[in-house]
């Protein structure tokens, strides 16, 4: 066998057993058990591969942030209920309905909404989601079984049900899918760092952090990222062209809150803003003709820092509802 | 050199042809906890007509005839409850049930939460407008889609629920979260060896 051909070989059969996966599996074994052929072995992929779905039992009043199965049994009349999902900023979470026994005739319903709603006020708000608000609910009681999974347009949905009958319920099966440019979002903590990237569409994003923050931009890019940047701004802030914006608010809704500072030149280097609200919205507005890129860091603000109004804050607007 | 090419062409097939996961069908069956009366209707049974009812159907609730049109107001809170959960090492309840401490105590804060929100039933009925309720009555088949156009003008089914508790409930997510990290990591080290 030639040399070249032989080490062609060796390097397929390394790589078949990488993709495999048996590779992970390094068991420290007794020299009188060692198995030569071990990393060929199917059976531990599947170990690996066999883990249960994460199960429990859903409250009336719950919030989930991991993938899994949920099942809901009334042990009362349960009227008023709703279910928050969050995933990770990159993904979408997809509801799949099991197991529903519910009786719609008699005053039950299961909804699921894409988003979040509290108070009237939604996430995504209707200008930045896809689809219009009565479409966004998708109702059992109507669709059946027909619309069995739900996938949602953010890392963010919730269902609404009411199950009148003690014993009724159903079960649910969350998972979430990845995102490659999420455009809305809600993050699951005070603090972290994000980069939301437009490539080349024309939409509106929003990043939503529900806790009052200090807030640094570090690199906005308006523009192409390759080859020139651009010299003159987009065309003006005041709501024309490509920009980014610092919402702040007391409510859920984007398209509600507050506009604390518009951004349309390109930077780098670290601007920051404390921003007291109850929620804090990073929200970009694209024309579909560059790429439009913006990271930034957010941390919580102590109670401290929301008392003492100092240098680059905006405590007034907010405080009032604290 | 052709048999060079053909084994890693047939090499590379193999490697990117995509396999199907192996994952164990969900068997459907009762949902846990259900009465096993025959007036209880089964889930797949759902959409069918039921065979008979051992009673009149009462009259539908406002809050369905009116659809999406009403807020489930669950009243405002301005205190938070007492119980709060600390997140725990210890694996959660999916290889059996081993933090009974931990889901008791979120038990035991959404049901504190919900004692609070609820409202008696009566005072959201009668949200309903009594013009509307007479109207739906009247209307008899075209209801539905009467209904349905009225239902895109009104507020969408909604949350009362304030910032506080929100946050309260996204930390206790997170708590459980990574406790079902934690629980996986282990079962990895556990596998592949420390």
């Amino acid at each position: 066998m030639l040399p070249n051909f032989k080490l062609q070989c060796h390097f397929i059969l390394i790589f078949l057993a990488a993709l495999r996966g048996d590779s992970r599996y390094l068991e420290l074994q007794e020299a009188a058990d060692h198995d030569p052929f071990q990393l060929f072995n199917a059976n531990l992929k599947r170990d690996l591969a066999g883990e249960q779905p994460y199960r429990r039992a859903l409250r009336c009043l719950d919030m989930l942030s991991l993938p899994g199965q949920f099942t809901f049994t009334a042990d009362r009349p349960q009227l008023h209920c709703a279910a928050f999902f969050i995933g990770e900023p990159e993904e979408f979470i997809t509801i799949h309905y099991d197991l529903v026994s519910i009786d719609c005739q008699g005053g039950d319903f299961l909804k699921v909404f894409d988003g979040w709603i509290l108070k009237g006020e939604k996430f995504p708000s209707s200008q930045d989601h896809p689809l219009p608000t009565t479409k966004r609910y998708v109702d059992f009681c109507e669709s059946g079984l027909s619309r069995r999974s739900t996938r949602s347009s953010q890392n963010v949905a919730m269902i609404f049900f009411r199950v009148h009958e003690p014993g009724n319920g159903f079960t649910l099966t969350v998972k979430t899918d990845p995102n490659l440019f999420p455009c809305n979002a809600i993050s699951q903590t005070p603090n972290g760092r994000f980069t939301l990237v437009v490539p080349h569409q024309h939409r509106n994003c929003s990043f939503s952090i529900i806790y009052p923050v200090a807030i640094k931009i570090s690199d906005l890019t308006l523009g192409h990222l390759h080859g020139l940047q651009l010299k003159k701004p987009s065309a003006g802030c005041g709501g024309i062209g490509d920009f980014v914006e610092l919402l702040g608010g007391t409510g859920l809704d984007p398209s509600k809150m507050m506009p604390l500072a518009d951004l349309c030149y390109p930077f780098h280097g670290p601007a920051q803003m404390k921003i007291g609200c109850d929620n804090t919205v990073v929200r970009m507005v694209s024309s579909g003709k560059h790429i439009n890129r913006v990271t930034f860091e957010y941390r919580q603000l102590e109670p401290y820092e929301l008392q003492n109004a100092d240098g680059n804050s905006i405590p007034e607007f907010c405080l009032s509802s604290l | 050199m052709r048999l060079r090419l053909l084994v890693s062409a047939g090499v590379l097939l193999v490697a990117l042809l995509p396999c199907p996961p192996c994952r164990a069908l969900l068997s459907r069956g009762p949902v846990p906890g259900a009465r096993k009366a025959p007036q209880v209707p089964q889930p797949l049974d759902f959409l069918q007509p039921q065979p008979e009812q051992p009673q009149q159907p009462q009259p539908r609730p406002v809050l369905l005839r009116m659809g999406e049109e009403y807020f489930l107001r669950l009243g405002n809170l301005n205190k938070s409850p007492a119980a709060r959960l600390s997140p725990e090492s210890s694996p959660l309840a999916g290889d059996g049930g081993s933090r009974p401490s931990a889901d008791q105590a979120a038990a035991n804060f959404f049901r504190a939460l919900l004692q609070q929100l609820q409202l008696p039933r009566s005072s959201l009925d009668s949200r309903a407008g009594p013009a509307e309720r007479g109207a739906a009555d009247a209307r008899g088949g075209h209801q539905e889609a009467l209904e349905r156009e009225r239902r895109s003008e009104e507020p969408p089914i909604s949350l009362d629920l304030t910032f506080h508790l929100l946050r309260e409930v996204l930390e206790m997510a997170r708590a459980e979260q990574l406790a079902q990290q934690a629980h996986s990591n282990r079962k990895l080290m556990e596998i592949i060896g420390k």
